[in-house]
């Protein structure tokens, strides 16, 4: 950083200025009588290097992201930026949406809220749009019956905010401290990771042998971050995606219908709160549509999901409460909506819904287990930017699958499908490098973050799948007892109602620049986190 | 003064980031307070705020259309300010600043009545108030730099240069057709050193319509010639007040400087 030019001009003396000086004329002299001051107002503060360069030479990386101050998942403190760029760096390279339409803007901040800013921010003036003030009230009303529920990856990150090393499995510990934070029951986002995966494979089988008129490839749907890229750049994409709602969505449509009617809560009274590694869940869960309870019960003003925390937030209502991580026991969910399968448990990683649906989707279709490849499915592993796999599947044929994660490489697989280049029957998409585990709700670790943090999350993931008994969607008793005696099967009616939904374009609020976003997209992504 | 510096603003390209406001606060080492935002839909300008972004939600073609305007000090090639002050606390440097010397302001406020932008502000909440405004980094300028906020900009929507270079550019971008055929601070108050095009009618965005092409010391000129006698008495009187409050300063200076020891 270097100091205003004016430092230089305090201590200067020349012969002008001494005259002026002696004459007691427009300068000012110090104490020791030696020093002239002239004074212009303003220069008392600093730059970053990169812009105290000769005018001729504009500096290579300036300025930062634009924020909606409306945004519903991020927020910006002036006072913490310091101009560094790497926001825009982040944005568009590793996202590949600032600075992928053009000027003037229309009526919109484009943002898809992955919060990968947050991570990259060396500062934290961008963070998370803080929640945990409107959950600490909901806590404490004691009308309200407070129900939380946490996503696969928020159990190999929490930890790190305890000074623990990078995917430390802290599962237990996790339910534990909600618990003693007041929350009245603690439930499994991998509940309804299993649920996601029975709906959205019943659907993919349906587009596969087409009794369904949806086109393939079928697109993943439970990332917020990546829905929304959808409705922005690509809406004649729309048909394709997955009309499953995410994980987070189904657990709060179920958790004030199911749940609610099984053990006579009355769902005015629930307060439902989910923990993510993710700041788009903020924004998904406030997308007007997702009310299905408030329509299963007449009753619009009822929400699916009342607050979203990230893990960094979790954290620090963890130490303002005074939670001493170390000694705290290690506890199970909650029954009804709390088993989890490993399938489950590996959506938090890059190609883990992937894996998790050719599990299942293989059993629903031959009626067998799937062979043992599918419960290692290397291909879709690992962290390279664009992956593909295929598959023989007796009875149906080769189901080709390919897997993405950040929008620079989502985009790039996207346009090989669009160019006729590749052909694929599912494509899942993350937001974020490394999936879900390296989200942007996450807690900060380098800067930028690196793939050797977001590889110990995944490895840790993966290690808790391989070691699990139940390691199939279609297995877990819970979803069994659910359909069983509630929703009837996948995508009967009730299952439509609760738990699919639509997709609007956004395209009208952008203008997409096809020159930058060609020059954004010729630096190459292999690696996650490097541009 | 054309060969002078100056900064084209191009409204079409500014994304709303803010930097230009972020840059200003950190060079100039101005404080931020919650309740005088710098930016959004009604930021405050002051003393500590010496360049606004405002967001404008206007209209284009029946269709919504943002845009955000940033405001700071013109930089009148002949402004009305410094031909209004009389302790020659402002003045117009060579290189295209208006600048003002708080240590030779007499606070009369003369200034903030004679601008045309309403751009001085007063330090009101301070004990030795001065008026207060954007330099334009003149000492970045005399170091060959260009102004902060122009450096930060990462979009190209503040473009640093001589006025002269500037005009030729702005006028080649108005016949793309894609603007407004006016590039504002031409002409108005005599012409300024901010210069802005866009593609939405000024008034439309908050820009002052009515301020004249004449150069306001002109104007102040024809009424000052005819009252010789109170413009000196007003002279003698402001340099006595200046000196006054010259002596002020440099013992609360001093003062200050004791305590920081
Ligand atoms: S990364 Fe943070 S500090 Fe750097 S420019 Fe962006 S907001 Fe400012
Ligand atoms: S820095 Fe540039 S793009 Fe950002 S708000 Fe200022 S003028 Fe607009």
């Amino acid at each position: 950083m270097s100091k205003s030019f004016d430092a230089k001009e305090k201590t200067t003396i020349d012969r002008r200025n001494m005259l002026k000086a002696l004459v007691g004329g427009c300068a000012t002299a110090s104490l020791t009588g030696c020093l002239v001051r002239e004074q212009e107002p303003g220069a008392k503060g600093w730059v970053p290097q990169q812009y105290d360069a000769p005018s001729n030479w504009p500096p290579q990386v300036r300025g930062r992201v634009p924020i909606d101050p409306e945004n519903p998942s991020i927020v910006r403190d002036d006072r913490k930026c310091v101009l560094c760029g790497q926001c825009i760096e982040v944005c568009k390279k590793i996202q590949t949406i600032y600075g992928s339409y053009a000027l003037p803007v229309k009526d919109d901040f484009i943002c898809i809220h992955c919060g990968q800013c947050t991570l990259w921010c060396p500062t934290g003036a961008i963070a998370e749009a803080d929640d945990r003030t409107r959950v600490l009230q909901a806590l404490k009303d004691p009308t309200k019956v407070v129900i939380v529920q946490t996503a696969p990856s928020t159990r190999v990150g929490l930890g790190e905010e305890f000074g623990m090393p990078a995917g430390s499995w802290v599962e237990g510990k996790q339910v534990a401290a909600l618990r003693r934070l007041g929350f009245s029951r603690v439930f499994d986002t991998n509940f309804t990771a299993d649920l996601t995966i029975m709906e959205e494979g019943s659907e993919l089988i349906e587009r596969l042998t087409g009794k369904s008129e949806a086109p393939l490839p079928q697109l993943t749907s439970c990332c917020p971050g990546w829905v929304k890229f959808v409705e922005y750049y690509y809406p004649e994409w729309m048909p394709n995606l997955s009309t499953a709602k995410s994980p987070q969505q189904m657990l709060g449509a179920v958790l004030k219908t199911y749940y609610a009617k099984k053990t006579g809560i009355d769902p005015r009274t629930i307060f439902s709160v989910s923990v993510m590694p993710c700041t788009a869940k903020k924004f998904e869960s406030a997308r007007p549509e997702f009310n299905a309870a408030g329509r299963y019960w007449k009753n619009d003003g009822l929400r699916d999901i009342d607050a979203v925390l990230t893990v960094r937030e979790l954290a620090l209502l963890m130490k303002e409460a005074g939670l001493d991580f170390a000694s705290l026991p290690e506890e199970s969910y909650d029954s009804l909506l709390g088993e989890g399968s490993g399938a489950a448990l590996i959506f938090g990683s890059t190609g883990g819904v992937m894996e998790a649906a050719v599990r299942t989707a293989y059993h629903a279709v031959t009626g067998q287990k799937a062979p043992a490849l599918a419960f290692d499915l290397a291909p879709v592993r690992g962290l390279s930017g664009v992956k593909e796999a295929s598959l023989d599947v007796p009875g149906h044929g080769k189901v080709c699958v390919a897997v993405a994660h950040g929008l620079h490489n989502a985009r790039t697989l996207l346009d090989r499908v669009k160019a006729g280049t590749a052909r694929y029957d599912f494509i899942e998409v993350m937001s974020c490098p490394g999936g879900c585990i390296g989200g942007g709700g996450m807690p900060r670790s380098s800067v930028p973050p690196a793939d050797d943090v977001r590889r110990s999350r995944i490895r840790s993931l993966q290690v808790k799948d391989a070691a699990g008994t139940l390691r199939e969607s279609h297995e877990n008793q819970e979803i069994k007892e659910l359909y069983r005696s509630f929703l009837g099967r996948p995508l009967s009616h009730l299952s439509h109602e609760l738990l699919h939904t639509d997709y609007v374009s956004r395209a009208k609020h952008l203008k997409v620049d096809p020159k930058a976003l060609e020059e954004i997209l010729a630096g190459q992504v292999t690696e996650a986190s490097r541009p | 003064m054309n060969g002078s510096n100056a900064v084209l603003v191009d409204l079409t390209q500014c994304v709303g980031c803010g930097s230009c406001t972020v840059a200003c606060k950190l060079w100039n080492g101005k404080p931020y307070d919650k309740g005088a935002p710098a930016t959004g839909l009604h930021p405050v300008a002051d003393h500590s705020n010496w360049t606004t972004l405002t967001q404008r939600k206007a209209e284009k073609d029946g269709a919504p259309a943002w845009r955000f305007v940033k405001a700071q000090c013109m930089h009148c090639e002949e402004p009305a300010c410094v031909s209004s002050c009389m302790s020659k606390a402002m003045r117009k440097t060579e290189q295209g600043p208006v600048v003002y010397r708080p240590d030779l302001c007499a606070g009369c406020r003369y200034c903030m009545m004679a601008c045309p932008f309403e751009v001085p502000k007063y330090e009101w909440g301070k004990v030795i108030p001065s008026v207060s405004k954007c330099q334009m980094c003149s000492t970045r300028l005399a170091h060959g730099r260009s102004p902060a906020c122009t450096d930060a900009c990462p979009t190209g929507a503040l473009r640093f240069g001589r006025r002269q270079e500037l005009l030729g550019i702005a006028h080649d971008k108005l016949k793309t057709g894609r603007y407004v055929n006016k590039v504002y601070g031409e002409r108005e108050a005599g012409g300024t050193s901010w210069l802005y095009i866009s593609d939405i009618p000024f008034g439309q965005l908050g820009f002052k319509a009515n301020v004249t092409s004449e150069s306001l010391p002109a104007i102040a000129e024809h009424y000052m010639r005819k009252t010789p006698a109170l413009l000196l008495g007003g002279a003698a009187l402001f340099m006595g007040l200046s000196k006054l409050i010259q002596r002020k300063k440099a013992v609360a200076a001093a003062e200050e400087g004791k305590r920081e020891q």
